[in-house]
Formats: structure tokens, C-alpha cells, sequence
């Protein structure tokens, strides 16, 4: 087919084109994913049983605000990343900003520690578990923001995926915290960062496998 | 034409062309069809592949992909930015679905703005004609005669025996479908 002939065909499906739906999608599919994240966290392990007490305190409160700054910031980065011509790397470089105050402030908790106390701070009762499940429930929204990217133009599919994995995981820090019985700081500044890396990890490598167009 | 003076012709024929503007929109693609055609035979040329046929190939895919991505455009970034980056994605995929990508192949985000000596239209090779034989024969039926017609779908639609609308959306389904058949085509792992 010549191109002038393709061209005719393509000006011929010319039609209104709507994006507002198209730019609304992002938050709409990250408030579903966190929605189905914090019932599955509540539906099979519950509350920490002291959530109402705990849930104004400094460790709570940081991993929802480590969450949630993650999960923004990654969002609109994969947002971005869906818009050919629009930078997103920096944005998702600004994740390291949370991650680093949290672990500056549980290197502040450790050193005012004896050293023998360390181990018990950084690795709590459950840091497998938690190194698993938020991975694991990251592959709720991680599945519903792939399949968005397919609606999109992901011209760099390495980057969407690790946005969308790290936005995923950051999603998933904040369900699982309702549940994370751990209040160490150092260890939400080990475990949860962890997790959020190898969510990323996952994202990145699934990236240019799914999103091929 | 400058890249500032081009955006300044291409913008508002795109915008125009996002609102309808069936006339708007074909100067939109005739505009980027040559500043990529340049682009595309300049970069292919550098890899040591100066076959403008595969240029057009490339061509004819990214102007399938834009038609289809016209939703992601973001309003913040000019309009030849955009589809520069939807260029440079479908060629960097043509290379390394022939197997010729290997590594690092310099291309600079800044190749638009000194435009390539784009030269006329050559035949592109089959791609696209393949992909339109994989479609169903009343989609293929139909977009032949939309070609035909020169581009009306009314008239098109009358001699398929179809409703203009039905027509539209068998033509856009058809149009869907031929870009999921280039993306697939060529792939090492089915």
C-alpha cells in the first residue's frame, strides 16, 4: 500500500477523539488496586489488633506516609511514561527522596540503640513475611496498571514497568500496614523499601515482555 | 522549516484534527509523514540499512501507531516531540525484530530538529499490505473501498451495503487489528 493511500484511510477514521477518560485512568486504577489490596490484607490476616490506638503513632503513620509518597510519585511517573515525549525518569527518581529520610531517621533510632539491640530492631518478628506479602499483594494493582500501559504509548516499556511495579508495591505498603505489626523504624526503613525494589524488579522485567505495541 | 516553525503549522492541524477535522488531521499526517520519512531513511542509513523501502515501512507503521495514539497525546509537550517518540520507539522495535539492534544505536532525542532531506514517497515493501490481507474479508473489502473512494467512508459504506456508521467502526476495529498484526509480525517467541 502506498503511504498517500494509508494516509486517506487514516484522515477517512479521522472522529473527535476523547482523553479525558484516558487521563483520569491512572487514579482510577490505583484507587481500585489499593481498595482490593487493603480488603484482601483485612479479609486474610485482619487488623493489627491494636489499629486504633497504633494508627496516630510515628511508625504508622511513616509507613503510610512512606506508601503513599512511593506510590504518588511512582503513579505519575508511569502516568507519564504512557504519554510519548513527556519525561518521567526524574520523577521516579524522586522515590529514593522518602526512602532515604526513613532510612536516615532508623540510622538516628540505631545509633541511640546498644549495639547487641540492632538485629532485634532490623529484622522484627515478620520481615519475611513482609518481604513476601507486599510483593505479593503489589501484583493486584501491578496487573490492573499493565494492563492500562496497553491502552498507552509506552515508548520505553522497561521504565512504565518499573514505575508501575514500585507504584504497585507502594500501594501495597500502605493495605499491608493496616495489618504490619512491627513498629521499629528500622525496620520499615530495611523491609519495606526491599519489598518496593523487588516489586520494581518485577515490573521492569515484565515491561518490554507485555507491553509491546 | 525550523522545528519551532514546524510545530507552529503541525500543532494546530493536530488539535484541529483531534476535535474531527478530517481535512486538519490529513495535513497532520502529511506533514509528519515527511519530516519522519527523513528521519527514518537518515537513522536506517546510519545502521548501514539505506533501503528506502524499509524506511516507508517504518514510516507506514508509525503512522498507524500515531492514528491510534492520538489519545496520549499530552497538551504540555509539542506535537512533533510526541511523535518523534513514537518514530523512534517503532524503529528501534523494526530493528531488533529483524535481529539488528544489537546494543546501543545512537538515537538522539534532538534528531527532529535538524530534519533530514525527506525526498519523495518510495514503495514500501509489504508489511502493511500483509497485514491488511490477515483481516477479515469485509473489513478488507471495505477499507479497499475507502481507498478507492479517496477517503469517503459514506460512499464506501453505500457500496458495502453498511450503515456510514457501522462502516466507521469496522474501519477503525480494521485499523486496530492491521497494528496488533505489525507488532506480532517477526517476533522470535510466538
Amino acid at each position: 500500500m502506498k503511504t498517500d493511500d494509508l494516509v486517506t484511510l487514516l484522515a477517512s477514521d479521522a472522529g473527535p477523539v476523547e482523553r479525558a477518560g484516558f487521563a483520569r485512568a491512572t487514579g482510577l486504577t490505583a484507587f481500585a488496586g489499593l481498595a482490593a489490596c487493603a480488603a484482601s490484607v483485612l479479609l486474610m490476616f485482619g487488623p493489627r489488633l491494636d489499629l486504633a490506638a497504633a494508627l496516630a503513632t510515628p511508625p504508622v503513620l511513616a509507613k503510610f506516609a512512606l506508601g503513599a509518597s512511593v506510590a504518588g510519585l511512582a503513579l505519575i511517573a508511569f502516568q507519564r511514561s504512557l504519554r510519548p515525549g513527556r519525561a518521567a525518569a526524574g520523577v521516579l527518581a524522586l522515590v529514593l527522596l522518602p526512602v532515604v529520610i526513613v532510612l536516615a531517621w532508623a540510622l538516628a533510632v540505631l545509633t541511640m540503640q546498644p549495639m547487641p539491640a540492632w538485629p532485634a530492631l532490623v529484622l522484627g518478628r515478620s520481615w519475611s513475611v513482609c518481604l513476601v506479602l507486599v510483593p505479593l499483594y503489589a501484583v493486584l494493582p501491578l496487573a490492573a496498571l499493565f494492563v492500562l500501559a496497553r491502552r498507552g504509548a509506552p515508548v520505553r516499556p522497561r521504565l512504565t514497568g518499573l514505575a508501575a511495579g514500585v507504584g504497585a508495591a507502594g500501594l501495597a505498603t500502605l493495605a499491608y500496614a493496616l495489618h504490619c505489626p512491627e513498629d521499629a523504624v528500622p525496620f520499615l526503613a530495611t523491609w519495606y523499601p526491599l519489598a518496593m525494589a523487588v516489586a520494581g524488579g518485577i515490573g521492569a522485567l515484565a515491561g518490554p515482555r507485555l507491553l509491546r505495541w | 522549516m525550523s522545528l519551532d516553525d514546524f510545530e507552529a503549522v503541525l500543532h494546530p492541524a493536530f488539535m484541529a484534527g483531534l476535535e474531527g477535522d478530517a481535512a486538519a488531521y490529513r495535513r497532520f499526517l502529511d506533514l509528519i509523514g515527511g519530516r519522519l520519512r527523513g528521519f527514518l531513511r537518515g537513522h536506517l542509513a546510519r545502521a548501514g540499512l539505506a533501503s528506502a523501502e524499509e524506511a516507508e515501512d517504518v514510516l507506514q507503521e508509525t503512522l498507524l501507531a500515531l492514528h491510534l495514539s492520538r489519545h496520549t497525546y499530552d497538551p504540555t509537550v509539542p506535537v512533533s516531540a510526541w511523535a518523534h517518540a513514537i518514530a523512534r520507539y517503532k524503529l528501534i522495535d523494526h530493528l531488533r525484530r529483524s535481529g539488528r539492534h544489537r546494543g546501543h544505536l545512537p538515537i538522539e532525542d534532538e534528531a527532529l530538529s535538524q530534519p533530514e532531506p525527506g525526498g519523495a514517497a518510495s514503495d514500501a515493501r509489504l508489511d502493511v499490505e500483509r497485514a491488511l490481507a490477515a483481516l477479515p474479508e469485509r473489513t478488507r473489502a471495505l477499507i479497499d473501498r475507502v481507498k478507492l473512494q479517496g477517503g469517503s467512508i459514506a460512499e464506501a459504506a453505500q457500496a458495502a451495503g453498511m450503515t456510514e456508521t457501522a462502516a466507521k467502526v469496522a474501519l477503525h476495529r480494521g485499523l486496530k487489528a492491521m497494528a496488533k498484526i505489525l507488532t506480532r509480525r517477526g517476533t522470535r517467541t510466538p
